[in-house]
């Protein structure tokens, strides 16, 4: 149990840093793109307020979002896997990767339709974030579940 | 009238790089008399004097209202355009030409649905002829482009430059916030047309390649507030994220910066940008860290409140009340916090007999007359 709430804790780290250094990297490439001097100590120095501004002074943290959705998913992913014969870490990919999908499209709606998360306001955004709960639950998912036999690792 | 309430709550804000000392005081409204005009106003957004009794107000939800000698007629204006009331958006400013006496006319703005594409919308501006209770003669002057998918900062002020030519705030639209730096779409601008909807060949960009010729300035956000003195300038505010609320004198040509240098962060919790200053860009008169919100202003000269002829009065949403500033030397050197007790302020503006117009927000809004207590 220990060992599953560390794989969890785990991946909801992998997944809040991807997403949190997508919207710095988003943010910063433009800028530099009209001539904005962005150098590797601005970028860095961005990147540290990023992770600690996006988990403490926006409207939501962004691991509490992420940690909701994740739990979800998983448990999700978990019952289902009683009637799949889906390997675990494919299961929990596609669990993480709908966490995150479900979270850039249902967070507009409680905002106005707004894109609130800016990173998201894209499709490819969308898509790398889905590809970022993807990581988070295939590192979940290659880790041993409850009910698995020894025989299985 | 009494001296203002003590209460100060001095601070110092470094601005354009210089140390300027403002102050913001609490004022008590020991020497304001308040009186509801109308109530039950589906959020009212904008108000215009027509007469020295008669005033015109907007209701987001899409009808012009008209308020004689203090009593709101039950009556709505006919011929009020179809608008998208969601979100942020709804019939949105109403402002009478110069030359109302001769010609009645008004003009109007509102977000609509696009006529290609009715799941994206474009901020208008018409113009149309008041005739009894009736828009008659409606001219579109101004139709936004690119069309957007959200409802939200329209910006949507109004306003005549002394040459008769209409300035117009768009805003970013929230999701196309980098549009605003750039010079081919109208996201984060402020416009000017001439009020057939021509464009004006002294504008700052018409031989720009690439840039529409009706731009005036650029690097806006979300610009609610619009005065201009009789002396010519242009003060502007505009709503910044999750602080960085910024109060402009507008120059045309120029970027002011959004959302390339911001003094706020993003709702998110993320920078926005890492920089609040670069060259090429404006700084703000003043900037609001949290938000005050502002969503309307303007300037005061009547003769009910001497001592306050020559400020800017700014509503202010979040937490609800009026700011008077004084500018002097293009510096904010008083911010004086009013009318807290009414709760969300959409827009103030000042009557012909001097007394002050505020308009509360919301399902239920108000109109209130502040006048000076006898």
């Amino acid at each position: 149990m220990i060992r599953q709430i560390q794989a969890f804790l785990i991946s909801l780290l992998i997944a809040t840093f991807l997403l949190v250094t997508h919207t710095t990297a988003t943010n910063l490439v433009w800028l530099s793109s009209i001539g904005m001097p962005v150098d590797l100590a601005v970028s860095v120095s961005a990147l540290v307020t990023d992770l600690a501004g996006m988990n403490s002074r926006g409207e939501f943290p962004a691991f509490g979002l992420i940690f909701v959705g994740l739990l979800i998913a998983f448990i999700t992913a978990r019952i289902i896997s009683i009637w799949t014969s889906l390997k675990k870490p494919y299961l929990y990919a596609l669990a993480g990767g709908a966490a995150m999908l479900a979270i850039v499209i249902l967070m507009p709606l409680a905002f106005y339709h707004l894109d609130i998360i800016a990173g998201a306001r894209t499709l490819a955004g969308k898509v790398y974030l889905t590809c970022a709960g993807v990581v988070a639950g295939y590192y979940f998912g290659s880790h041993p579940q409850p009910g698995d036999s020894n025989e299985k690792h | 009238m009494k001296s203002t309430k003590t209460g100060l709550l001095a601070f110092s804000s470094l601005l354009c790089g210089g140390l300027v000392v403002s102050v913001l005081a609490m004022a008590s409204n020991d020497n304001l008399d308040t009186q509801i005009l109308a109530e039950g106003l589906d959020h009212p957004w904008s108000m215009a004097f027509i007469s020295d009794s008669e005033m015109l107000v907007t209701e987001a939800s899409g009808t012009l209202r008209r308020v004689s000698n203090g009593v709101l007629d039950p009556q709505p204006v006919a011929g009020v355009p179809e608008v998208l009331f969601r979100s942020q958006g709804g019939l949105s400013e109403v402002r009478i030409d110069p030359n109302f006496l001769d010609n009645q006319r008004i003009y109007l703005s509102f977000p609509a649905p696009d006529d290609e594409q009715p799941e994206l919308n474009r901020l208008h501006v018409i113009s149309a002829r008041l005739e009894g209770n009736t828009l008659v003669d409606q001219q579109t002057i101004f139709q936004s482009h690119p069309p957007r998918k959200t409802a939200a900062h329209y910006g949507a002020r109004l306003g005549f430059l002394a040459d008769g030519t209409l300035l117009i705030t768009s805003g970013d639209g929230f999701n196309y916030r980098e549009k605003a730096q750039a010079l081919d779409n109208h996201f984060g601008k402020i416009l000017r047309f001439n009020t057939d909807g021509s464009v004006p060949q002294d504008n700052p960009f018409v031989n720009t390649p690439g840039a529409l010729p009706e731009i005036w300035s650029y690097g806006h956000r979300n610009p609610q507030g619009l005065v201009i003195t009789n002396d010519g300038k242009v003060y502007q505010h505009e709503h910044g994220p999750k602080g960085g609320d910024e109060l402009n004198l507008i120059q045309p040509g120029n970027n002011y910066g959004w959302p390339a240098i911001t003094y706020g962060i993003d709702y998110s919790g993320a920078m926005i940008s890492p920089f609040t200053e670069q060259p090429g860009m404006e700084q703000p008169l003043k900037y609001w860290v949290p938000s005050i919100a502002p969503a309307g202003m303007t300037l005061y000269s009547g003769e009910m409140f001497p001592q306050w002829q020559g400020s800017l009065f700014i509503a202010a949403l979040v937490p609800g009340d009026v700011r008077r500033i004084e500018i002097d030397d293009n510096l904010v050197v008083t911010e004086e916090i009013l009318l807290s007790e009414f709760g969300r302020i959409r827009n103030i503006i000042a009557a012909p007999d001097g007394s002050l117009i505020l308009a509360t927000d919301g399902k239920e809004g108000k109109l209130i007359r502040v006048t000076a207590k006898q």
